[in-house]
């Protein structure tokens, strides 16, 4: 089986949410002795990104999408528990969360697994998530970027103060922060200064990775 | 009479006028200065809030208790409470257990917060039935076994659909008990509320979601009252696998193209309602912004089968003054379309306006700046607390009423920097902006002013 197949097949695997033919296409990747890293960020994420394009563009929909992100999760579990921990560093860091007064994280949680499929070490802080909190863990984490997720017109201005608090502690340069959900808008991300706003998981992997590629 | 209009639409028939549905949930209880808790939990105070809304925003048809966590409740889910918002759903009760819910929670008359909303439903019924076609608000099943089960369920689609079918099952029965209670209360219209099916594939819709759906419209049906499926979220694909569900309505939030849509609802011959901005718009805009939105909204499309309303439920602190604007432009879209006309073409700088020198009166000045008190309800009872109660206050106070479809009228709204309205000056000071006083308030007030 050719190096292409291989990688053809792992990304087929996840766009089709198949664990019984992602896990085929590993061990044919080590008969093949194909690199994992090659593996994982040409033939697994690419299936993932190319399933959060069509998330994005309305061509699939939620039960797709999480039921093939935890297909990705399995393989990537299973690939990591392989390799060395060098061959794993991540292309940066992000911290996510859904704020303040705010229980609603499907959304959040889609996201989180999206961004982490594709190579990022994600921290996600759950829900009813603090402003104070994100702000210590980006310093903990020496973070890259900050992910806030808000369902309510009344917990948005949770976003603000990350951005405020962001500033204060004079972090703001350090990181690119994207906002999210229900009520928010590009309108609202940039009177809060956010330097995204996301419309869905594809949106915020896509922010993302156009930045790491400017990093 | 509204409630006809909105029989007519939703009966499919052609109208003379195209329906306003406000729906004002937790928003309702900010007309009284209630919490969003207390009107969802307090009778009295909900019923007040509904009175208001009835009062202000002159519907033909209206919300009656907008929460879509009460069946959550009564079946084991915690809610988190908010000040300003319906509750959230913080925790599930068959997450991580693949089980139906014994037949035996089903709620009835006795069951969580039933008992408070069946009386409101009532009450309201008897007070204002004859005039406004009245809305129940259930949870549609999907969402309801989403709460059962949280986010698990969207595994479960995919790889155990025969659980999803089972469990949606219930959730529909719910639905129907639901329905039979508010109908036996009193409500014309059954919505039932579903969020979530904007995240789903038609696909799943048809394969999943349509046996319990379609029983619970057939089922109201059946009990000679009308049905309409809400859904928030960009549903635009999946507006056509509702319709196929048998509504007699639908409507929709503001991310859908309601131009759009309602090509697929009228194939479909289904009325539609929606999708005022509920952020951008009615939170955020000003009145010219909402009066803009209606008209656009009503000339985008012919008004066959049509109801405009918000795209959800409003946010708790939607400026009141923007709500009545909504209203006015879908009552009087022609003298509207001119005030919107009259606000973006300018032109007013002409018109020479003498403001009062408010020091040096000798009287009070009452100035009540409305947009039409004829047709604006919340204008009418603004003109009306002061010309009702003027023999008590004609010695110490005049008053003066300006409409915003006259010329020097509108250049003297202007002039005075008043950019919501009704507002009433005393003065020369906005004192009370779309919030009408007491008679006592009001008397009080102009005292105070003639003390001065």
């Amino acid at each position: 089986m050719s190096k292409e197949a291989v990688l053809e097949a792992a990304k087929q695997s996840i766009m089709e949410a198949d664990e019984d033919l992602a896990m085929q296409a590993l061990k044919d990747a080590e008969a093949e002795k194909i690199d994992a890293v090659e593996l994982l960020s040409n033939g697994y994420s690419a299936g993932m990104k190319e399933l959060g394009d069509q998330f994005g563009r309305g061509e699939i929909f939620l039960p797709e999408l999480i039921f093939a992100t935890e297909v990705m999760k399995t393989v990537t579990a299973e690939i990591e528990s392989k390799m060395d921990v060098a061959d794993t560093q991540a292309k940066g860091v992000m911290v996510i969360g859904t704020v303040a007064g705010d229980v609603h994280d499907i959304g959040k949680g889609i996201v989180a697994s999206l961004v982490k499929t594709n190579g990022v070490e994600v921290h996600d802080l759950g829900r009813e998530v603090p402003a104070e909190v994100f702000i210590e863990k980006v310093k903990e984490v020496n973070a890259n970027f900050v992910g806030s997720s808000a369902l309510l017109t009344t917990t948005m201005t949770e976003q603000k103060k990350i951005e405020e608090l962001l500033v204060k502690e004079g972090l703001r340069d350090k990181v690119k922060t994207m906002v999210g959900g229900a009520p928010v808008t590009k309108r609202w991300a940039e009177k809060i200064g956010a330097d995204a706003y996301c419309e869905d998981a594809s949106d915020t992997v896509n922010f993302i990775l156009n930045w790491i590629e400017q990093m | 009479m509204g409630k006809e209009l909105i029989f007519k639409t939703l009966r499919h028939e052609k109208t003379d006028a195209v329906p306003w549905v406000p729906f004002a949930g937790v928003h309702a209880g900010k007309l009284k200065n209630y919490t969003a808790e207390e009107v969802l939990r307090d009778g009295d105070k909900l019923f007040e809030a509904l009175m208001e809304v009835y009062k202000l925003y002159v519907p033909d048809g209206m919300t009656t208790l907008f929460d879509l966590q009460v069946e959550a409740e009564i079946l084991g889910c915690d809610l988190l409470w908010a000040e300003n918002n319906p509750p959230s759903v913080k925790s599930h009760p068959l997450s991580g257990e693949k089980a139906i819910p014994c037949k035996c929670k089903i709620p009835n008359e006795e069951s969580g917060r039933i008992p408070m909303i069946l009386d409101v439903m009532r009450r309201v019924k008897a007070e204002i039935g004859d005039d406004v076609a009245l809305y129940g608000l259930i949870c549609g099943p999907f969402t309801l076994a989403s709460h059962l089960r949280g986010s698990e369920i969207f595994m479960d689609m995919i790889s155990d659909p025969a659980y999803v079918t089972e469990l949606l099952e219930f959730c529909g029965e719910v639905a129907c008990k639901m329905s039979e209670m508010y109908i036996d209360a009193g409500m014309d219209v059954i919505a039932v509320v579903d969020p979530l099916v904007s995240q789903i594939s038609p696909k799943h819709i048809e394969k999943l979601l349509t046996p319990s759906f379609t029983a619970v419209f057939d089922f109201v049906r059946s009990k000679g009252a009308y049905s309409s499926f809400f859904v928030c979220g960009n549903a635009t694909k999946q507006i056509e696998a509702m319709c196929k569900m048998n509504p007699d309505g639908v409507s929709v939030d503001e991310n859908v193209d309601m131009v759009t849509a309602k090509k697929v609802t009228d194939q479909y011959n289904i009325a539609i309602g929606g999708n005022i901005p509920l952020t951008t718009t009615m939170l955020y805009g000003t009145q010219q912004d909402n009066m803009k939105c209606v008209i656009d909204l009503m000339d985008s499309m012919d008004h066959h089968n049509l109801i405009i309303s918000p795209g959800c439920d409003m946010p708790y602190d939607t400026p009141i003054e923007n709500t009545i604007a909504v209203a006015q432009a879908v009552k009087t879209p022609d003298a509207v379309r001119e005030m919107v006309a009259n606000y973006e073409g300018g032109g007013f700088d002409d018109i020479e306006i003498e403001i009062p020198d408010y020091a040096n009166l000798d009287k009070v000045l009452i100035e009540l700046f409305t947009l039409d008190p004829e047709q604006c309800a919340a204008c009418t009872y603004m003109v009306n607390i002061v010309a009702d109660n003027y023999d008590e206050i004609k010695d110490i106070a005049d008053y003066v009423v300006y409409k915003y479809c006259i010329k020097e009228d509108i250049a003297r709204t202007m002039k005075m920097g008043l950019t919501n309205l009704p507002t009433m000056c005393i003065n020369g000071e906005p004192k009370y902006i779309s919030i009408i006083p007491s008679k006592e308030e009001l008397i009080a007030e102009v005292k105070k002013y003639a003390k001065k």
